[in-house]
């Protein structure tokens, strides 16, 4: 068949396939005016702001998100080609470096509602019990003011909201299993298992990843076409666009893409009121706010914070401790290739889909405290062009050839726990944006126990590989993902932000992003940031009118509050008796 | 490009068994008749769009002057040669550049080692320029192809000659990434590369179905491998394993370059 028997696909609407998205919202969305002072107001609408938004509208709370990206029309605006996809990805300027500069852009930083989301590869692995307590256990980074069991009802809830696909038994951390069933076997999934089975390293398959295996109510199934990190058209990877943003418009939340917040305003009592922004057409806005909570990730969230500074506040805002912009982390995310005989396609299958976190402890016969994870991944070609210019030094004719061997080879990511240091942060550059606001410098450095565990970590996920039964092994070294820069802790003089997500210089300023987190682990952050927005969310709900009226500063953990999840995710298990009798 | 190329056969590939230059073909690799635009039909509209506006239009050059334009055609012809491929199917490498640099397109970040991509290219074909006066005594466009590749290669390398003044103000180790970050970013963003190197390309709605032991779809088609050497009169096709580093700053040469900026 040369072409499909209605011709060529069309954009959806003319009645002739059924394309694009499914889910269509006809409610028009709510608009607050400046003048009303809503409840809360939260600064970007990605991991932890489209969840926020979504459990706080449900509430009843009247809520604002202010995103600096666009609302996706993903059948119009998403694309199945690498070149074709930056305008997902945070291409305003800043400036990297320190010894060890990070990559920033298309490596990190999504913009537009969904945010990161939009651009993941979905990987949902939880952190592990041992990473809320690193310092007690290892002398090394820092303890989290909230432990493992805290966590976890929203680690299981939140795996029933996207929902997460992945093995019925998951034996590390906490052992648990998924409701939703794994993902098929690709190429590389299958050369991970080849590999690590040789080795005897136990190995997780299908998942735990936010992609649909199967249909789910009308979202359709993974088509395994391998552009995950391009944006998923076809609606089967998870992102809060897909899962908490329809939900929250349904309930009365507004949405106003496009707006770039400039700073967040504080009133003489010592409460902010509201923030400024640039709207669409570039005019300065201010929304009068009850409460506001920045979700703007770890470099734009410490970036708005010291763009605030004020009198009172004259190094940033809520930054009493000298903490904001601080103990930025990356993970280390060497991508290990190898070479094979019989030809792999890596292209198909989802980047996601096999992972061992057999590494991820601290092992006593090392020489480095904590660990790391090896993980599929897919690049596409552009990105398997650039690993072959980084591992194998290719240009030219050597780069032709290379490339032509694209379907030859397979690749694995690490994912290495690097420590949280207080040089490794977000300043404010000399240099202007186009609003002429101060860019973010980012300064990383890397420690001896992150060079020692990289190390370890590398050579090791080249023995699998060789293990596999590559003909040949290579290395590219970079970074994978960021959190900290605005930590969360029980010392106010030390941390940014309370257990809550709370400022503790200002009781009515909320963070609530991956720039909380204290320590990394080795788990991709997704699924945590996530998690930790229905827990500050749960907080807020439960401190009703409080936040809006006092500086009070409960520290009751509220209980987590399910009714509140978007509709049909969850309730649907084996009946079990728990309550008294 | 420059059509006279193709005439010289020691800047032709060569069969690996005899020697003999190879002729240029419409698609190189290893995939014969596999043509990823022929699946378009099957493609989502926005998806068609973008790749075949990528094929059709030749966009006006905007930012660069027509010199700096023929010098970088120039550098491109070697960071990706394509003396392989018949004229008519020759991947315009430049021109994605040019309209990045002119709408100000960033990765969205830059290296504090680096200055804006605007100068960085201003300044690079400078210092091009001086490596080539100072190996061969001439400008770089008026080399031929092997000293040409010579003086890429050592920027390539990291030890340039000349230029020592914009060198120290721009990292070249950063500057090559630079250099070959565009260059691939044009060359396997289009079409005829994914044909070249067997990548099946955009998939939805359709889907992938074959998922294991790289097989290919009904509508893709199977490797037929050759064997074959570069040009004689090229220097590129040398690779050298980087895996022993294991820091990026290290695999990319920039170690000692360490951020003077502290707030």
């Amino acid at each position: 068949m040369k072409e499909p028997i209605l011709g060529a696909f069309q954009p959806p609407g003319n009645d002739q396939h059924m394309l694009g998205a499914l889910q269509f919202l006809h409610v028009p969305m709510r608009k607050f005016t400046q003048q009303d002072e809503v409840d809360y107001l939260i600064v970007g609408i990605g991991a932890a702001g489209g969840v926020l938004l979504q459990r706080l509208a449900r509430a009843g709370f009247n809520v604002v998100g202010l995103e600096a990206g666009p609302f996706w029309d993903t059948e119009r605006d998403w694309v199945s080609d690498e070149a074709g996809s930056h305008e997902l990805y945070w291409e305003d300027p800043r400036v990297t470096g320190g010894s060890d500069p990070l990559a920033l852009g298309a490596n990190n930083c999504g913009k537009g509602v969904g945010g990161g989301t939009v651009h993941w590869a979905a990987f949902t692995p939880r952190l592990h019990p041992s990473d809320f307590e690193v310092y007690t256990r290892d002398g090394v980074g820092v303890d989290w003011p909230i432990n493992y069991e805290d966590i976890r009802p929203y680690y299981e809830q939140l795996e029933l909201e996207m929902p997460v696909a992945g093995p019925a038994y998951y034996p590390w951390g906490h052992p648990h299993g998924y409701a939703y069933g794994p993902h098929p076997m690709g190429g590389v999934g299958n050369t991970l298992i080849r590999g690590c089975s040789a080795l005897n390293i136990p190995v997780s398959i299908g998942g735990p990843v936010a992609i649909l295996s199967g249909s789910h109510g009308d979202r359709p199934h993974c088509i395994y076409r391998g552009f995950c990190i391009q944006g998923c058209k076809v609606g089967a990877k998870a992102s809060t666009l897909i899962t908490h943003v329809p939900d929250a418009l349904k309930q009365g939340a507004e949405i106003r893409d496009h707006c770039m917040v400039s700073r967040v305003e504080l009133a003489k009592e010592g409460r902010v009121t509201g923030v400024y922004y640039f709207d669409r057409a570039g005019n300065v806005n201010f929304q009068k706010a009850k409460a506001v909570i920045i979700s703007g990730y770890a470099i734009e969230t410490p970036r708005l914070l010291l763009n605030s500074a004020c009198p009172g506040f004259e190094n940033g805002l809520a930054n009493s401790s000298g903490t904001v912009g601080r103990y930025l982390m990356a993970q280390a995310g060497n991508v290990v290739l190898g070479r094979f005989e019989q030809p792999v396609r890596m292209y198909k299958a989802p980047p996601a889909h096999a992972l061992t976190e057999e590494f991820y402890e601290t092992d006593p016969k090392n020489d480095f405290a904590r660990g790391f994870a090896i993980q599929t991944v897919g690049p596409l070609p552009i990105a398997f062009g650039k690993q072959m210019l980084a591992s194998k030094k290719a240009w030219g004719w050597g780069l032709r050839r290379e490339m032509m061997d694209y379907n030859h080879w397979a690749a694995f990511g690490l994912l290495g726990e690097i420590l949280p240091w207080d040089d490794n942060r977000v300043t404010l550059a000399d240099e202007k944006d186009r609003f002429g606001l101060p860019v973010a410098h980012v300064s990383f450095n890397l420690h001896d126990n992150d060079k020692k565990l990289i190390k370890f970590a590398k050579e090791k996920t080249m023995e699998v590989m060789a293990a596999a039964g590559a003909t040949e092994v290579e290395q590219e070294a970079r970074y994978a993902h960021l959190v900290g820069a605005a930590r969360m802790g029980s010392n106010p003089a030390t941390s940014v932000v309370d257990k809550f997500g709370r400022s503790h210089d200002i009781a009515n300023l909320f963070v609530c992003d991956g720039s909380i987190m204290p320590t990394q682990g080795s788990a991709n952050p997704g699924l945590t940031i996530q998690a930790l927005a229905a827990r500050t969310a749960d907080y807020l709900i439960s401190q009703g009118a409080r936040v809006f009226q006092s500086n009070d500063r409960d520290m009751t953990t509220p209980p987590i509050r399910k009714e509140l999840a978007p509709a049909e995710t969850w309730g649907k298990g084996v009946p079990r008796l728990t309550g008294k009798p | 490009m420059n059509k006279s190329a193709d005439l010289d056969f020691t800047k032709l590939p060569r069969e690996a068994a005899t020697g003999k230059p190879l002729e240029p073909r419409r698609t190189p690799g290893y995939y014969p008749g596999f043509s990823t635009l022929s699946q378009s039909p099957f493609w989502d509209d926005a998806t068609r769009q973008v790749v075949t506006r990528r094929v059709d239009l030749s966009p006006a050059v905007k930012f660069f002057s027509a010199e700096e334009f023929e010098f970088w055609t120039g550098v491109f012809g070697h960071l990706v040669p394509q003396t392989d491929r018949t004229p008519d199917r020759q991947i315009p490498l430049v021109a994605p550049l040019d309209h990045r640099l002119y709408v100000n397109q960033t990765v969205g970040y830059r290296y504090d080692t680096m200055p804006q991509d605007r100068d960085a290219y201003r300044l690079g074909r400078e210092a091009i320029n001086k490596e080539a006066l100072q190996q061969y005594g001439r400008d770089f466009l008026a080399l031929p192809y092997r000293q040409q590749d010579l003086v890429l290669k050592a920027i390539h390398d990291g030890k340039p000659y000349a230029a020592q003044e914009i060198w120290g103000s721009m990292s070249v180790h950063r500057f090559w990434q630079l250099m070959m970050g565009d260059v691939i970013d044009a060359y396997y963003a289009h079409p005829w590369a994914w044909d070249e190197i067997g990548f099946g390309g955009p998939a939805y709605p359709r889907a992938y179905t074959r998922l294991e032991n790289g097989e290919p779809e009904p509508w893709e088609v199977k490797e037929k491998r050759h064997e074959w050497l570069a040009p004689e009169a090229a220097v590129s096709h040398e690779l050298e394993s980087a895996a022993h580093h294991h820091t990026e700053a290290d695999q990319h040469g920039a170690t000692k370059e360490v951020s003077a900026k502290e707030s």
